[in-house]
């Protein structure tokens, strides 16, 4: 006998006659309703046991004509659905809707890589396929191209580019690498966009913009569609690679090194997104809390400095990373061992790598998940938040608001965990907040900080670009330029495509409807 | 040889420095540390193999349970001395323990759906690592 929770605003035979519908347009194995199904889809993460976002039923579709007809019958009966890529959107609410007892749809079984073109570098992939699928395929297949992995690589390629998450090597802006989706709209209408809409779609992975208005965006961080197919921009393999971490002694540091980074990385001459880290960030995957302190409130500093001692690091760490010719890759450590050298007094140690060599050595991305260690910090079933506000590129303001925010941490009595990652014009300041989910005072810490860190940033100006299930609408909220009129704009379109409101009601704040 | 000294140099905690690190490497690692894949050969772990269940358990378990990853990382800590971190290396593994991890999550490892894993794929997973012959 199933406990599951109707979604909403749908009676029980109303909800019986739906997943009957599903069950005979996706097949038995398309249909996952069972009590241990839907746990499965609960946040991994969640504070407590993380019921309050727990779907009814989990829609897994294998082909693009049943998303279609999922999408129709939703309709039908006023169903909810809540598309995810893979679901591994862990620190922001991994697979749970924002809404209980909405329809979870998976698109992990439409995994095909459909096509990889070695020579103009790009891919054409489904939503299912992850990071660890398409290195395996580039790999197995010999192709000299290589991907943006990002932190937690598990994840579905294309979700996380929809979700704007990014990686760490050239084209790491993982949203600005699709190239052309493939669309089910939320009446169930098929649509291509950009060059994807020109016949068979020749050039849908070689101009990103088509004729007309583009909507590619349209569908990143949204509700008005559910992303079927995606080109993508792959780089090719480069002659040269280096690279170098740096370690920053002092907290102040954050101030000069940043402005050094963000001008090479505006220039171009650093060419991917650069993370900025503080110790903890290294001792919670290499480590547990309890190892350096056992007390009430926030690491004191003696332990802070203890990490830095064992592992060699500064408070502040970076990692560099040139890709190019073996003229341009030198050069670029020549500038390098000129602006930092002298500064910090010692030199450079550059790991670097020439094609034919074993990659081990290179700067490739390769995908991982050892960064979901850091969750085992305070012990328990631990889980991550974070709050990562778009912030400008300017050293002494980052700085500033750092040692802010590091305050409130302390106040809270939360272990400081921060880094900057600096992008092509911005820089995240990325707080993580770790905790034990099952520990009330834990969560609580973790919420009562988040919520600080939203007001504080929002004094400066600044607002978060991706939110947490559990935080949609107070991070729309900050985006209140004419009394919230964004926030009016998207719920207007929303209404207009979507007038049921089918596709994942609440998601960034947006249908909030019913 | 400059990488290798310096990984010499900064030991193992540079490997694992940042959580977006894409080191894996054990070259360099300290002797008496017992060997390791590198990043890439766990994370291509079984990609060749004859052995449907072996291919499977790269696929959908090596990322974290092959070389220095969360799953490894984690057993280590919590595992007696002796018992191998790696789950391709238990010789104690039972299909349907494995099968009950899988689909209940353990600790701090999230449950893995059927629609990611289905039951047939955690049965050749489950007998791979229980040493037990394919259905």
């Amino acid at each position: 006998m199933s406990s599951s929770p109707l979604p909403t605003g749908v009676s029980a035979a109303g909800f019986s006659a739906a997943l009957a519908a599903f069950r005979s347009a996706l097949g038995e194995q398309g249909v996952l309703d069972t009590d241990q199904d839907r746990r499965t889809y609960i946040d991994p993460y969640a504070f407590g046991d993380g019921l309050d976002h727990e779907s009814s039923a989990i829609l897994a579709p294998a082909e693009v004509a049943e998303v279609q007809e999922a999408v129709r019958i939703a309709n039908r009966f006023g169903v909810a659905l809540w598309p995810i890529s893979r679901g591994k959107n862990y620190g922001y609410g991994a697979a749970a809707p924002v809404r209980r007892g909405d329809v979870i749809l998976d698109l992990s079984r439409m995994n095909r890589i459909l096509d990889v073109d070695e020579k103009q570098a790009n891919c054409l992939i489904e939503p299912g396929v992850s990071f660890f699928d398409l290195f395996d395929h580039l790999w197995k297949e010999e192709i000299p191209l290589w991907m943006s992995v990002p932190g937690n690589s598990w994840g579905s390629v294309v979700g996380n580019a929809l979700d704007r998450g990014i990686g760490y090597t050239p084209l790491g802006d993982n949203c600005e690498a699709i190239c052309g989706l493939e669309v089910v709209m939320p009446d169930g209408e098929l649509v291509r966009t950009g060059m994807a809409a020109v016949g068979e779609g020749k050039t849908w992975r070689n101009y990103k913009y088509g004729y007309g208005p583009a909507w590619d965006q349209m569908f990143m961080q949204s509700n008005l569609g559910i992303v079927t197919k995606a080109g993508l921009w792959l780089q090719p393999e480069p002659e040269m690679t280096a690279a170098v971490e740096i370690a920053f002694p002092e907290f102040d540091d954050a101030g000069w090194a940043i402005d050094i980074l963000c001008d090479l990385r505006r220039r171009d001459i650093i060419q991917h997104n650069v993370v900025f880290g503080s110790p903890v960030r290294a001792a919670s995957v290499l480590t547990q809390r309890a190892e350096w302190y056992e007390g009430e409130g926030a690491l004191p500093e003696e332990a802070e400095r203890a990490i830095m001692e064992r592992f060699g690091l500064g408070w502040w760490n970076a990692k560099v990373s040139f890709f190019g010719p073996e003229f341009q890759v030198e050069g670029s450590m020549q500038l390098m061992r000129d602006l930092f050298e002298e500064r910090l007094g010692k030199e450079l140690e550059f790991r670097t790598w020439r094609k034919g060599e074993p990659y081990d050595a290179s700067a490739r991305g390769v995908p991982t998940t050892v960064g979901l260690q850091s969750v085992n910090w305070y012990g328990g079933r631990g889980g991550h938040l974070s709050f990562a506000p778009v912030m400008p590129q300017d050293g002494a303001e980052v700085l500033a608001y750092a040692k802010r925010v590091k305050d409130i941490y302390r106040e809270i009595g939360q272990d400081y965990y921060a880094t900057f990652t600096i992008g092509r014009r911005h820089i995240n300041n990325v707080s993580l907040i770790l905790y034990d989910r099952d520990d009330p005072a834990s969560t609580g810490r973790a919420d009562q900080l988040f919520n600080r860190l939203v007001v504080e940033a929002a004094k400066e100006g600044y607002a978060e670009y991706r939110g947490h299930i559990d935080y949609m609408d107070t991070i729309a909220a900050t985006y209140d330029y004419n009394d919230n009129a964004l926030l009016r704009l998207n719920d207007k379109v929303k209404a207009a495509l979507d007038p049921a409101n089918i596709i994942a009601p609440g998601r960034n704040g947006i249908g909030r409807r019913g | 040889m400059a990488f290798r000294k310096s990984l010499v140099g900064l030991g193992a905690a540079l490997v694992l420095l940042g959580a977006c690190s894409d080191e894996g490497s054990d070259a360099g690692g300290s002797a008496a540390a017992p060997a390791m894949p590198t990043q890439i050969e766990a994370v291509t772990f079984g990609l060749n193999s004859d052995v449907a269940g072996e291919r499977l358990y790269g696929r959908e378990c090596a990322y974290c349970h092959v070389g220095r990853n969360t799953g490894t990382t984690m057993l280590g800590k919590r595992l007696p001395e002796g018992t191998p971190a790696q789950l391709h290396e238990r010789t104690d593994l039972a299909a349907d323990y494995v099968k009950i991890v899988v689909r209940n999550g353990m600790v701090n490892m999230p449950p893995l759906s059927r629609a990611e894993v289905s039951d047939e794929e955690l049965e050749q997973i489950a007998r791979w690592l229980a040493k037990e012959p394919a259905q």
